[in-house]
């Protein structure tokens, strides 16, 4: 069984979340740039001395398939390695996945991560 | 061809030709009546007059003229800030334009308060060897500047250009980290007093390095002074150098890993911005090199600096590019420009007193020092995004002493009406022997050593204040955002880029389109996960 792991997470953090994946072995890894609100609703910047509100928020969005085995391991690492401890750290959920090939050579299931 | 024959056979084109034929016979007509008369004037008017009033006349001429000279070249070093600005924003992460462009601009206009308030008076006010008092908010100036007899004013305006570009080469290597307060104190520093005072030294009334003063120098050069045309060290090794002990006390920014250890440089984020800002320092490279004659009436002296310049940067790209090839195998368009900067920087000092050949051999070595320089930083563990280290301070150093080797010997200096060639320049391949080499060598080790002291001092005071480096959290966020509040890129949702897709060839992409087949790739071994 597959589970798809997804994360929403601040962009600065992605490269350490990156490499803590890798180095438990977590193969491969989709990053978007992506743009959301949470309960703070936004943020403000400053142009020419005005203020203006920002609804979204630039977020980096990634999504690693995993084996169902690792799931709450590859969680918890992605929350320990995302976390700044500042508002809009982001989130991390997972689903089953109900099938999953590999284009280049039709392997499926846990194979084919 | 024969549409226009046919259309010739109309009457009313021939008539059209007739005019046209008959208005340029009236032109021709014109500037011969003109010369002639210009002819007639001169030999009545000006011959008739006394020998006072040639002169007078004469500098009626030759003054305004070299201040027009003076004039246009300043407002070429000045636009020389928009291609820092681009050259600097382009080669940084886009994070961190806002505050490139931000401390571009801020620089400037500081600049030029406090070289009116006293930078002017330290560097070119009447003092002493070691600084101006003069001219405070320039304060009793003259209509012109010396025996310049180029207006006051436009002399003012020519070297606040120069003590700009100086400030805002120190930036390029603090990008991305430096706290906009610590920029602040650290600037009014650079173009108030490191500059001006070190400027006074070569380029000052009595400046001890253009008169090697103290005696036992003297005596050790044989009389060769320090000379620095138009800025190598002056205004590049100083920048540069200020740049390099910046970079030191700031440490990398966070995240950049070095060469040793298995990382590499941040990759730039407008490439396209970063080429056009070193061809605009390119431009400006003509008000900045040939300006600096002051002089218009030195005609030839004038094209061979603007030529020597040309030809240096021309070499210093294309030494970069093929130095730069073999290791990467890539044709590198960031050390092309770096390169060809390199080389403007390196023909700064010499470009009055060498020839074409030693022009392109100046700057095709400078653009091997630029590659050379950026590796040893990278080896250092100094974060420099710009290159600003290799390019204004290594480049510097070279070019200054360049002109010991490769000055011919045969121009001398130029003069508000010609040329002075009573006293000439030449270097060591020409015959000179050591002098002027050793002359060059005591300058730049002189502004490498005291810049070097000056620097440290002023970052650690600097850093003592707090505000030299952004907190890391506002780094990670972004130092556009933390000190400036906004975005250089504001893409509206759903209008980026990122939406394009390769068009469809429908085509196998092995075969039947001329290129060689690719290597299937080899499967990739599973990795057990843990």
């Amino acid at each position: 069984m597959v589970h798809l792991v997804t994360a929403v997470i601040k962009p600065h953090r992605l490269e350490d979340v990156k490499d803590a994946l890798r180095a438990a072995g977590v193969m491969g890894m989709t990053a978007s740039e992506v743009q959301g609100y949470g309960r703070q609703g936004g943020k403000s910047e400053v142009f020419r001395g005005a203020e203006y509100a920002v609804a979204f928020v630039p977020k980096v969005k990634i999504e690693v398939l995993v084996d169902t085995a690792d799931v709450d391991q590859v969680i918890d690492l992605i929350v320990k390695t995302g976390r700044t401890g500042k508002i809009g750290d982001g989130k991390v959920w997972a689903v089953s996945v109900d099938r999953l090939v590999r284009v280049r050579s039709g392997e499926s299931g846990t194979d084919a991560l | 061809m024969n549409k226009r024959l046919q259309r010739l056979r109309l009457k009313e084109t021939r008539r059209l030709w007739a005019v046209l034929l008959a208005g340029k016979m009236l032109g021709l007509l014109g500037v011969l009546a003109l010369m002639k008369g210009f002819t007639w004037y001169t030999a009545t008017h000006a011959g008739a007059g006394t020998l006072g009033d040639v002169t007078h006349q004469a500098n009626d001429v030759i003054n305004p003229l070299n201040t027009m000279w003076v004039l246009v070249t300043a407002f070429l070093v000045f636009f020389m800030q928009a291609g820092f600005m681009a050259l600097e924003a382009g080669f940084a992460r886009s994070r961190e334009t806002v505050n490139v462009l931000l401390e571009c601009i801020f620089d400037t206009c500081l600049c030029g308060l406090l070289f009116w308030a006293f930078g002017f008076a330290f560097m070119f006010g009447a003092g002493n060897g070691l600084i101006g008092h003069q001219y405070f908010f320039l304060n009793g100036a003259p209509d012109t500047y010396g025996t310049t007899g180029v207006a006051f004013m436009a002399y003012f305006l020519f070297q606040f250009a120069f003590a700009d570009t100086c400030s805002t080469v120190t930036s390029g290597a603090m990008v991305g980290r430096t706290g906009f307060k610590g920029d602040i104190w650290y600037s009014i520093a650079v173009s108030g007093f490191i500059y001006p005072i070190f400027g006074h030294w070569v380029w000052g009334p009595g400046g001890w390095l253009s008169t090697m003063s103290p005696h036992f120098l003297n005596s050790f050069t044989h009389g060769a002074v320090f000379r620095d045309f138009a800025g190598s060290t002056v205004v590049h090794t100083v920048g540069g150098f200020i740049a390099l002990w910046g970079a030191m006390a700031l440490g990398p920014r966070l995240g950049r890993r070095f060469k040793r250890d298995g990382g590499g440089p941040m990759p730039p984020h407008d490439l396209t911005m970063g080429s056009i800002g070193a061809i605009i320092l390119w431009f400006g490279w003509y008000g900045f090199n040939p300006g600096s004659t002051l002089s218009a009436m030195d005609f030839t002296g004038m094209g061979r600096v603007a030529t020597n310049t040309t030809l240096a940067a021309c070499a210093g790209g294309m030494a970069a590019i093929l130095f730069v090839y073999p290791r990467s195998r890539k044709w590198d368009l960031g050390m092309a420009c770096n390169g060809l900067l390199g080389g403007l920087v390196a023909i700064t000092c010499p470009c009055y007193w060498v020839n074409t050949t030693g022009a392109v051999i100046i700057g095709a070595v400078a653009g091997i020092v630029v590659p050379l320089g950026v590796d040893l930083l990278e080896h250092w563990r100094i974060d420099d995004p710009i290159g600003a280290v290799a390019v204004h301070g290594f480049a510097g150093i070279w070019g200054t002493l360049s002109l010991g080797l490769f000055a011919t010997g045969a121009y001398g200096l130029p003069t508000p009406d010609g040329v002075d060639t009573s006293t000439t320049v030449k270097g060591l391949l020409f015959g000179g022997g050591l002098d002027q080499l050793k002359a060059q060598a005591i300058g730049s080790l002189t502004c490498v050593v005291v810049i070097s002291l000056v620097s440290i001092m002023l970052f650690w005071l600097v850093d003592l204040t707090r505000t030299l480096r952004v907190p890391a959290e506002g780094e990670l966020e972004g130092i556009d955002l933390h000190e400036h509040g906004t975005h250089a890129y504001h893409m509206e949702f759903g209008q980026g880029s990122s939406f394009s897709t390769f068009p469809s060839t429908r085509l196998p992409l092995s075969h039947g389109n001329g290129a060689p087949e690719p290597e299937p790739d080899p499967p990739i071994p599973a990795k057990e996960p843990v």
